[in-house]
C-alpha cells in the first residue's frame, strides 16, 4: 500500500510537471497573432465580393435589371451589406456560368444566367423567385 | 410478342438510345483534354524516376502515398505509412487522412481534379495519386493509384497501381472509374515546387496545412515559393512572417511583416502581427506604435488588435 502511494505521488508529480510544459504557450503573445487562416479567409471574401461587383458590371446583368426595373447603384449597395457566406454562394454560381460554346451550350448559359441574375435579386429583396431564399430584410 | 403500346414503344426506344448514347461515350471534359493534350504536349510520357511498391491487401493507400512521397525526396516504405493512413474498420484510407499524412512528413498536398490537369501535370513529371472505384457506385471498390504516364496515341493512361508497375489502362476505362470519386487527384510536392496548374488560394491553402500540421520550417519554404509567382501576396506575405514567427525566427518574421506593412498600409492585420515580435525582441516602443497603429485601422479583426495593444502595454517594459 505504501509503495502504491509513493509511486502515485512520483508519478502525479511527474504528470503535475507534464502539465504545465505543455500548458505554457508556445510565446506569451501568440494568442494575439493574426492567424493565416484568418488572412486567407478574409482575402477570400474580399475576393468573392469582387467578382459579384464585376459580374454586376456586365452589359447583359445591367439589362436584366434594367428590364426588371431595379437600380444598378442600389444593388452595389446591398451587395455590401451581405454576409461573406452568402457572397461566395452567390460568387460561386457566377463561377459554374459556362463560358460560351455551342448552341446547346448557349441555351443552358441563358437559363443558368438567368438563374444568378434572380438569385442574387432574391437574396437583395428585389425579387422573390426562390423559396429557399431568405432575403436580407425580412 | 405482345405488342407494345405505342408510348410503351416510345420510351422503350429512347432508353435504348440513351443506353446507346453512354455505352461510347466520354466526359466532354475528357475528351477536350486529351485534344488539347495532343496538340500541345508530348505524345508518350513515362516518369521513370517513380519507384514502384506493390500493396498489400487493401492497402493502396499507405503504397500511392509511399511511391508519391519517395519520388519527392524522401525514404520511406509503405509499411511506415500503415499506421498513419489506413484505417482497419473502412478496409482502407480516407482522402483527409492521405492530406494530413503528407503533410505531416512536410509536402505540399494540392488536391488536383479533371483530366487536363493530370495530363498537364504529369507533362511536367509530377506523378498525380488518383482514386478510383474500380466497382460500381452501389458496389464499391475504392482503390488508390498514382498516375505516371500517359500515351496519348494509343489512347492508354500509365499507372503504379495495386501489383503492377506502369499498368496501362484505357482512357475510357480510367474515366469510368475515375469519375466515381468524383476525379479527385493529389499531388504531393516538396514545398519548393510549384503544381503545373497552381492556382493562387489553393496553393495557398495547401500551404496553410503545413502550418497546421505544425510544420514551420516546410511552410517557410513553401510561401517564399508562392512569394516568387504571386510577389507581394498579403496571404503569403502574412503566412511567411507566421511560420518564422513560430520558429522563433524573430528577426526574419519582423522584416517580412514590415513588408507586408509597407505593400498593404491598410491592413491592420500585418501591423498586429509585427507588435509581438518586436516586444519580445525588448524593442518595447516599437511595438506599442505598430500595435497602436492596428487598433486604428481597426476593421472586423479591431477587438483582437486591442488586446495585442493591452498585452504588449501590460507587458514588463
Amino acid at each position: 500500500m505504501h509503495f502504491i502511494r509513493r509511486t502515485i505521488k512520483h508519478v502525479s508529480c511527474f504528470l503535475a510537471f507534464a502539465i504545465f510544459l505543455v500548458s505554457v504557450p508556445f510565446n506569451q503573445a501568440d494568442a494575439a497573432l493574426v492567424k493565416t487562416e484568418t488572412v486567407l479567409t478574409m482575402a477570400q471574401g474580399q475576393k468573392a465580393r469582387e467578382s459579384v461587383l464585376s459580374f454586376l458590371d456586365r452589359k447583359e446583368v445591367q439589362t436584366a435589371m434594367k428590364a426588371q426595373g431595379i437600380n444598378a447603384a442600389e444593388v452595389k449597395a446591398r451587395v455590401d451589406s451581405l454576409s461573406d457566406a452568402e457572397v461566395a454562394r452567390i460568387a460561386g454560381q457566377i463561377d459554374s456560368l459556362p463560358a460560351g460554346g455551342g448552341a446547346l451550350g448557349t441555351v443552358v448559359g441563358a437559363a443558368l444566367f438567368i438563374f444568378v441574375v434572380l438569385l442574387i435579386t432574391d437574396i437583395l429583396g428585389f425579387t422573390d423567385v426562390f423559396t429557399f431564399v431568405k432575403s436580407q430584410r425580412r | 410478342m405482345a405488342r407494345l403500346p405505342t408510348g410503351g414503344r416510345f420510351y422503350c426506344c429512347l432508353f435504348l438510345f440513351f443506353t446507346a448514347l453512354l455505352a461510347g461515350c466520354m466526359n466532354l471534359q475528357t475528351q477536350k483534354a486529351l485534344q488539347k493534350a495532343k496538340t500541345s504536349g508530348p505524345d508518350l510520357v513515362e516518369l521513370e524516376e517513380v519507384k514502384f511498391y506493390p500493396q498489400k491487401a487493401y492497402q493502396c493507400g499507405p503504397a500511392a502515398l509511399a511511391m508519391a512521397l519517395q519520388w519527392s525526396g524522401l525514404s520511406i516504405e509503405p509499411e511506415a505509412l500503415i499506421s498513419e493512413v489506413y484505417t482497419p474498420a473502412c478496409k482502407g484510407s480516407l482522402q483527409a487522412v492521405l492530406i494530413g499524412a503528407a503533410r505531416r512528413h512536410g509536402r505540399v498536398a494540392y488536391p488536383v481534379s479533371g483530366m487536363d490537369a493530370i495530363l498537364k501535370e504529369v507533362a511536367v513529371g509530377h506523378p498525380v495519386i488518383v482514386l478510383q472505384n474500380l466497382g460500381l457506385s452501389w458496389y464499391p471498390i475504392w482503390h488508390y493509384a498514382l498516375v505516371v504516364g500517359y500515351d496519348l496515341s494509343k489512347g492508354d493512361i500509365i499507372l503504379h497501381s495495386g501489383i503492377t508497375p506502369y499498368k496501362r489502362l484505357s482512357f475510357r476505362v480510367f474515366e469510368n472509374t475515375w469519375a466515381r470519386s468524383h476525379y479527385w487527384g493529389l499531388l504531393v510536392l516538396r514545398p519548393d515546387q510549384l503544381p503545373a496548374t497552381v492556382q493562387t488560394m489553393p496553393y495557398l491553402e495547401a500551404v496553410l496545412g503545413l502550418e497546421q500540421a505544425r510544420q514551420w520550417s516546410a511552410s517557410v519554404v513553401g510561401y517564399k515559393t508562392a512569394l516568387t509567382r504571386w510577389p507581394g501576396n498579403p496571404g503569403a506575405l502574412m503566412g511567411l512572417g507566421n511560420s518564422l514567427y513560430m520558429l522563433g525566427e524573430l528577426t526574419g518574421a519582423e522584416e517580412i511583416f514590415r513588408k507586408a506593412c509597407r505593400l498593404h498600409p491598410t491592413s491592420g492585420s500585418a501591423f498586429n502581427n509585427l507588435a509581438p515580435g518586436l516586444s519580445e525582441l525588448g524593442r518595447r516602443q516599437a511595438a506599442l506604435d505598430a500595435a497602436q497603429r492596428a487598433v486604428n485601422l481597426g476593421g472586423p479583426l479591431k477587438a483582437l488588435y486591442v488586446k495585442t495593444l493591452e498585452e504588449i502595454q501590460g507587458g514588463v517594459p
